[in-house]
């Protein structure tokens, strides 16, 4: 499954977990668990564009921010390589 | 003592059990050699007193944090009598697959299937008796905050630590890897472990470093064994979705299907863009209906209101002209023409917060990023645009998730022409004086303006500057939600608060330094050319000359804008509140601009050099003053360079 999902992110304009969750025959939590296995093993990386790794608390700009972080992914080597197995 | 161990999810509502279980027997220490917290406690049952240990809450009995070490070496080498794996109901699905790894231990296992009443609630039916059977471990459905199915867990916990029973998991990993785990145990049996040998053969497959290190293997062994970490976390999931699906009922969820449908239009290649630009002309048309047809005027009212009192006021108390001048042309005049823009603002901001609640922003951001990519730009660039479109500073900041240098320079020089919220009273003036039905057009070119000329700039930078190829991402486009009236009403709140406390720090000094200077020196007229202030705007204005607006006015309000862009209609309040008493803003500024200069000075606003704040932290993020400096005067000349054009062709074409 956690290759599947791999060739889902490649193939796709963009992702959308619960489109993953249809076509696997699975859901959509059990897709998060798998991205998180995934970026943990170093396939994909994510990346939240909210992460500028100021602590919001202490950002006098944090309400001007965005406040709907909109995530981003990146197949990293390792995972090109193990898709172009 | 009779020891029961605890693990789940965080959020399981583990600790909610543990606190129903021993009431206030707990104690609180560390786990030892680590800063994991360890809670123990115990509860009496039939006259025998059971301890009970709170594991750390986590997803997984991995090697890669301290809570996964604590929790998994707790359940081998502790050796509790029974684990109660504490499953959340509503998501049981991701919560299997730590149960997963608990069967793999060889672990006696009670499941508390708990918030079973959220799941009912949300008509997620479970068939308990099949769960329970496919996973060969009780299954007790619980809500542990209301202290149901407590005494059944209880009782089932009990009655499997009497039993004698050898659990075993009934996974199978494929024919090569259940090989190969056969094999591995048979090299295992030789050695004294603690752990059971099924499970070291499976986390040794899985490259386990923290197993490597305790058995003291070499390289060689991982080389001969080799990695077969994915294969086995897929066989994981592979039963926890035939268990899940013979055992688990969603609801029918149309909303993924809505959004999907919603998605295929709002993303599309050709309508995508239209799409987003009429959403964006709509929000600003509403904003003018709603703003100022419906609320405008009350904020304008109440501060000329307020600045009658004041004045009377002082000067019932005696005091000297220049106070009553500093409170009611000053700050009265140059702040109130700031903060008379409230409504409009609030209306914006809330209009832009439906739009990011409902997850259309994300959209936005994916049908830009397709246009950047066709230009051969980073299209993350474009999260840190919107992000400008509210303050450029976390614009700037936002950049920092772009990994590759190159990108992050060019979405930095580029995130200044990104019209924030601090620039909105500056056209709202102007489109007040010389637009008043045609303002949501005005303020949509305006916006998009600062778009076309941000990617055109940005495109000349990476074929220039900054060469290289623009790396690729993927953005994930969360589904379709009906936004929250909290959500929608904070985002609001956060930034009008955010620019009435820029009104009341910032630009209150910049207004009173300026107000000093249009005084000095002692004995010119006030607000006069002939002051301070009005000789550096005469020194200035032959600059904007050709861009139609060369006054001292209008140049002295551009150079407080560099302080902070609110400032340069605060300023514009002052002078011509000075000049004429009674004459309103608005009416000053129609003598004073022509509706074409009008328009080439909202142009220069919007696109010249950035303010002090954006500048400092574009300083900050580039660490180089060379950087910075090229910031300001570059977009200086952009700003200079479009103003004039439009002043220029605008003549030409008979406009005025």
């Amino acid at each position: 499954m956690l290759k599947e999902i791999l060739k889902e992110i490649k193939d796709k304009k963009y992702i959308s977990k619960a489109n993953i969750a249809s076509k696997l025959n699975t859901n959509e939590n059990v897709i998060e668990q798998a991205f998180y296995q995934l970026a943990r093993m170093g396939y994909i990386e994510e990346n939240n564009m909210n992460s500028c790794n100021y602590k919001c608390s202490s950002c006098s700009f944090a309400s001007l921010c965005n406040k709907v972080p909109i995530n981003t992914i990146i197949i990293t080597k390792k995972g090109e390589k193990l898709l172009n197995k | 003592m009779n020891t029961i161990a605890l693990v789940g999810n965080p959020n399981s509502g583990k600790t909610t059990l543990f606190n129903a279980l021993t009431g206030s027997n707990q104690r609180v220490g560390n786990w030892p050699g680590v800063t994991v917290e360890k809670k123990e406690g115990n509860f009496k049952f039939n006259d025998v007193v059971y301890n009970v240990v709170d594991l750390p809450g986590t997803y997984s009995l991995g090697s890669f944090s301290e809570d996964e070490i604590v929790a998994r070496n707790y359940i081998l080498k502790g050796h509790p009598n029974v684990v109660i794996n504490v499953v959340d109901a509503t998501n049981i699905e991701r919560n299997l697959y730590l149960t997963t790894q608990l069967l793999e231990m060889g672990a006696k296992v009670v499941i508390a299937l708990n918030m079973i009443d959220e799941a009912n609630t949300k008509n997620i039916k479970v068939d308990i008796k099949t769960l329970s059977q496919k996973l060969g471990t009780p299954v007790i459905p619980t809500v542990a905050s209301k202290r149901k199915g407590i005494d059944k867990l209880i009782d089932e916990a009990v009655e499997l630590i009497n039993k004698d029973i050898d659990y075993k998991a009934n996974i199978s990993y494929g024919e090569n890897i259940d090989k190969e785990i056969k094999s591995l145990k048979g090299l295992l049996s030789k050695k004294n472990l603690d752990y059971p040998h099924q499970w070291i053969a499976i986390k040794l497959l899985e490259g386990d470093e923290y197993i490597y290190q305790m058995l003291n293997e070499n390289d060689t062994l991982k080389n001969q064994i080799g990695n077969y970490e994915l294969e086995i976390i897929d066989k994981r999931y592979e039963f926890i979705n035939n268990i899940s699906n013979l055992t688990v009922k969603l609801p029918e969820d149309n909303k993924e299907t809505l959004t999907d449908k919603i998605d295929k239009i709002i993303t599309n290649k050709f309508l995508g863009l239209p799409i987003f630009a009429l959403i964006m002309f709509a929000v600003f048309e509403l904003t003018f209906v709603i703003g100022e047809d419906l609320l405008g005027g009350i904020i304008g009212t109440g501060i000329e209101i307020l600045g009658e009192n004041l004045e009377q006021l002082l000067i019932y108390l005696s005091s000297p002209i220049w106070l009553v001048s500093f409170f009611t042309d000053g700050v009265i005049s140059g702040l109130g023409a700031v903060v008379e823009f409230i409504p409009l603002i609030l209306v914006l901001y809330m209009l832009m917060g439906f739009l990011e609640d409902s997850g259309y922003m994300a959209r936005a951001a994916y049908v830009m990023d397709n246009i950047m990519k066709a230009l051969g730009l980073q299209g993350k660039t474009f999260i840190s645009m919107i992000i400008g479109f509210g303050c450029n500073v976390p614009g700037v900041m936002a950049t920092r998730t772009l990994e590759d240098k190159r990108d992050r320079m060019i979405a930095i020089l580029i995130n200044p022409f990104m019209s924030c919220g601090a620039r909105i009273p500056i056209y709202l003036l102007f489109i007040s004086a010389f637009f008043p039905n045609n303002g949501g057009l005005v303020l949509f070119s305006l916006y998009s303006l600062g778009i076309i000329v941000a990617l055109l700039v940005a495109k000349i930078f990476s074929k220039t500057l900054f060469k290289g190829e623009p790396s690729y991402f993927i953005m994930e486009l969360p589904p379709y939600r009906l936004p929250t009236p909290r959500n929608v009403l904070r985002n609001m709140w956060d930034n009008v608060s955010e620019f009435l406390k820029r009104a009341g720090t910032t630009i209150l000094i910049v207004v009173t330094m300026l107000w000093i200077l249009a005084i000095l020196p002692m004995g010119v007229e006030p607000y006069s050319q002939n002051s301070l202030l009005g000789g550096i705007g005469t020194f200035i204005a032959p600059i904007f000359e050709p861009a139609g607006f060369g006054t001292w006015e209008a140049s002295v309000g551009l150079f407080s804008g560099i302080a902070a862009k609110e400032a340069v209609v605060a300023i514009l309040g002052m002078i011509y509140a000075g000049v004429e008493d009674g004459v309103q803003l608005t009416q000053a500024i129609q003598t004073a601009f022509t509706p074409l200069s009008a328009v080439s000075f909202m142009i220069m606003t919007l696109l010249y050099t950035p303010c002090a704040a954006t500048l400092g932290t574009i300083k900050k993020e580039t660490n180089s003053y060379k950087w910075t400096i090229f910031s300001a005067v570059y977009s200086f000349v952009i700003g200079w360079i479009m103003a004039v054009l439009v002043f220029q062709i605008g003549s030409l074409l008979g406009f005025s």
